[in-house]
């Protein structure tokens, strides 16, 4: 009996000494027309930044794109982002799910435009 | 020259204008847009909210001088714009607005005050290297019935990330029938800069000219 506990309690340790695994970060990424100036990009910003369940938001008024990463735990609803959006006066063309961060995605954004003639 | 009512009323009519034909004449949903317009002979303030994503109203204030300099004007205005219409496309987008604007005006040649009801549709086009507008008003008032017109264009220099600042340079011409001999055109360098621009120009009657946006 002794040596079982003594078993499970070293089994527990174990356990709880190894690396958590690391949660990806999810973020919805979505094409937008007719988002043209700062105003537009300064706009669907700040609306996006006050969602309850976002961490950050990246524009790019050159590849029309809009990046919402979820805070940790949380999940972002595409209905209520392409909402925002439409509402603000924009249309949305595309929009995804992807497991990256927003600095991934603009690093991603900005290395096509580069690659772009 | 001979000042007449009409070169004074002109000038009012330019002052309200210019509140509108800056870039578009509201901020997104739940954001308060202020805008001034600073000359030697007018100083204007206005601000609006914008409490739906189409809808916005504000209240303005300027002074305003003849250009003799013997004859001033104040004036407090409401106003109400809507945005009756977008068309977005993946490089461009085009908008057509309504405003309406409605205030006293007073000034130190007549006694009392008119009101001066101001309804006018402003169309515009941008893409990130390209700026055009258009905008007809009517201002009509006791004594007063004109209409005014304004058109704009321009072009920035490079593109820039948005939180960059980029430069434009914007052509503007502008005239009030029945009310000016001659058409007003003042060349201006703008610099937009996320959240607000500056606007610097000089007219062709060699008058400077300062403007400013910024939404909160």
């Amino acid at each position: 009996m002794k040596h079982t506990y003594l078993s499970s309690l070293a089994a527990a340790l174990a356990i709880a000494t190894l690396p958590l695994p690391t949660l990806a970060a999810t973020s919805v990424k979505a094409t937008v027309n007719g988002m043209v100036c700062a105003f537009c990009a300064q706009g669907i910003e700040k609306r996006l930044g006050k969602l309850p369940a976002t961490q950050s938001v990246f524009v790019d008024l050159k590849q029309k794109v809009v990046a919402v990463q979820a805070k940790d735990g949380q999940t972002l609803d595409a209905k209520t982002i392409t909402a925002e959006i439409t509402d603000a006066g924009y249309d949305v063309v595309k929009l995804e799910t992807v497991s990256k961060t927003v600095d991934e995605i603009k690093a991603e954004v900005k290395a096509s435009a580069r690659a772009k003639p | 020259m001979k000042l007449t009512f009409k070169h004074f009323g002109a000038c009012v009519l330019a002052l309200f204008a210019t509140q509108f034909t800056l870039a578009g004449p509201m901020g997104f949903k739940e954001s308060t847009m202020a805008m001034g317009d600073f000359s030697p002979n007018w100083r204007e303030g206005f601000a609006n909210y914008a409490f739906t994503g189409r809808d916005a109203v504000g209240l303005g204030a300027l002074w305003m001088r003849s250009d003799d300099g013997l004859r001033v004007r104040e004036t407090v205005e409401i106003n109400y714009t809507r945005r009756l219409a977008r068309w977005n496309q993946p490089e461009s987008q085009a908008n057509v607005w309504l405003v309406a604007g409605l205030g006293p005006v007073t000034g130190n040649d007549f006694s009392g005050s008119r009101t001066l009801f101001s309804p006018g549709i402003q169309v515009d086009f941008e893409t990130t290297r390209v700026y055009a507008s258009a905008m007809v008003r009517l201002y009509r008032a006791e004594g007063l019935n004109h209409d005014y017109a304004s058109v704009r264009a321009g072009f920035s220099f490079y593109e820039v990330d948005y939180d960059e600042i980029q430069p434009w340079f914007i052509l503007e011409a502008r005239r009030m029938n029945n009310l000016s001999d001659q058409t007003e055109i003042t060349p201006m360098l703008r610099l937009i800069h996320n959240r607000y621009f500056v606007e610097f120009g000089l007219n062709n009657a060699n008058q400077g000219r300062f403007n400013f946006m910024y939404i909160f």
